[in-house]
């Protein structure tokens, strides 16, 4: 007997499926053809079932079912709780970039405007900077200063929902390493399930593409760290154990990300353990 | 195929992604699709009016259209939701697409919909390529047509291009065992 969308086809007699739309999606779903034994449907069996009047009629009942199928697909992925977080991240890390740019623009535009002006030997956050931009500049260079600010709000806004969102994502991964770091690798990895099913070392470089191609097709070193190196951690440790330290914590983040995966709550007894054991590295190396 | 000059083009209805109209026809840009690029030049599977198509790697359908202008019917297998959305834009201006979103490296899952097919054209970007046309054979009828795009850099970025094709076109050997019909593989260049 061959399944099809349409009915049940054996020995040249053939039975009809009634059922609506969301029905016959759940059989298609459910139907599980082996490809060796496999016989592709032909469309006039449909007729013969009385599931259509002719071709026309065949093709478009076919894809009204197909249509509706591909939506409740595409729904049933976007309500995954990291689809959001996804966009969220990457929304976060592009209004940064953005910031960078602009902020960079107008300090040159104001360097032209006030000639004396120096940045050199004074330690001026950016934010200052735009700050003093917008209250001495007429004109759209003001404008762009208060956009630079009204942005740069938003932007601590949204920090603050990607870590609360993080945290709930992936309790784990955002207890071990926080939740802004874990939502960075969520979108590196391009999904939970995707970097559940990393290995230690991929999570290890990633984010650090470049290098790690160059690596592989030249001599160049291999990268120690991508990602990671933003949990203090990596980057507070001594140069020599940098490396160290970003292996054990990708393999701890490894195991957390299964967990948040799989079990989806804080695993209070690992998270214990793991932060004792990337505390250990660095003291057991210490002079 | 419709030639005017050196320009291909497809008959249907336009707008699709903004492409050019000559004639009241819909250009056919080899620079934004790849079989477009096959055909000029100078190869490629002359599509015809009742032939029945298997699109594996669909994306937002823009290929999709143009092919779906030529034949009678175009079962468009798309795996990632974003492009699905635009792609299904495109199946419901079109009575002849049928879009399915499965995955290509498992046709079981899509095997009660899809009718035995004269064109197998794939464009995914998967380090399996080969293997994934061959599963998908057995919707070939005999004598039927497989293109297979084949990116070498989703197969393997250390290789050559042109050492992962043969390799390719080894596996396809043993394919046409297979396969009842022509292979025709393209290498894509990065």
């Amino acid at each position: 007997m061959q399944s099809y969308w349409f009915g049940d086809v054996d020995d040249g007699r053939c039975t009809l499926f009634i059922g609506d739309s969301n029905a016959i999606i759940d059989r298609i779903r459910s139907i599980s053809v082996s490809m060796d034994s496999f016989i592709p449907l032909e469309w006039d069996q449909a007729i013969l079932c009385g599931a259509c009047s002719d071709r026309i009629d065949y093709l478009a009942r076919l894809q009204a079912v197909c249509i509706a199928d591909a939506e409740r697909s595409i729904r049933e992925q976007y309500a995954r709780k990291d689809a959001e977080l996804l966009q969220m991240v990457r929304t976060l890390d592009e209004i940064d970039t953005v910031i960078n740019l602009l902020s960079e623009r107008a300090a040159e535009w104001y360097l032209v405007r006030h000639p004396s002006f120096s940045r050199k030997y004074r330690r001026t956050p950016a934010h200052v900077l735009v700050k003093t931009m917008r209250e001495k500049s007429k004109g759209a260079l003001g404008r762009v200063a208060v956009e630079i600010e009204q942005l740069s709000e938003t932007r601590t806004f949204l920090a603050k929902e990607v870590s609360a969102r993080a945290n709930s994502v992936m309790p784990n991964t955002s207890a071990l390493i926080g939740g802004l770091v874990a939502a960075r690798l969520l979108s590196h990895a391009g999904g939970l399930l995707l970097l559940s099913r990393l290995p230690a070392s991929a999570i290890q470089v990633l984010g650090a593409r470049t290098a790690l191609f160059s690596h592989l097709k030249t001599r160049s070193p291999c990268p120690k760290h991508g990602i990671i190196f933003q949990h203090r951690r990596v980057h507070n440790a001594p140069r020599n154990i940098r490396g160290k330290v970003a292996r054990v914590l990708a393999g701890k983040i490894a195991i957390a990300a299964r967990l948040d995966y799989f079990r989806g709550v804080t695993a209070p007894d690992f998270l214990e353990a793991a932060q004792e054991r990337i505390d250990a590295v660095g003291k057991r190396n210490e002079p | 195929m419709i030639w005017i000059g050196d320009v291909l083009l497809s008959q249907g209805e336009g707008g699709v992604y903004n492409e050019r109209m000559l004639g009241g026809a819909r250009v056919w840009d080899p620079h934004r699709s790849k079989m477009s690029a096959l055909y000029h030049v100078g190869t490629g599977v002359e599509l015809k009016t009742g032939m029945r198509v298997l699109y594996l790697g669909a994306a937002n359908g823009t290929t999709v259209s143009h092919v779906a202008d030529y034949v009678d019917v175009v079962y468009a297998v798309e795996f990632a939701p974003r492009p699905m959305q635009d792609l299904l834009e495109v199946s419901r201006r079109r009575r002849n697409v049928i879009p399915i979103m499965a995955d290509a490296a498992r046709p079981e899952q899509y095997a009660s919909l899809v009718e035995a097919v004269d064109l197998l054209y794939q464009d995914v970007a998967q380090p399996e390529q080969a293997s994934i046309a061959l599963r998908n054979c057995s919707f070939l009828k005999t004598g039927g047509f497989l293109i297979l795009m084949l990116k070498t850099r989703s197969v393997d970025v250390r290789k050559e291009p042109a050492e992962v094709f043969q390799d390719t076109l080894e596996v396809s050997a043993i394919s046409r065992t297979y396969c009842a019909g022509m292979c025709l593989a393209c290498s894509v260049p990065p």
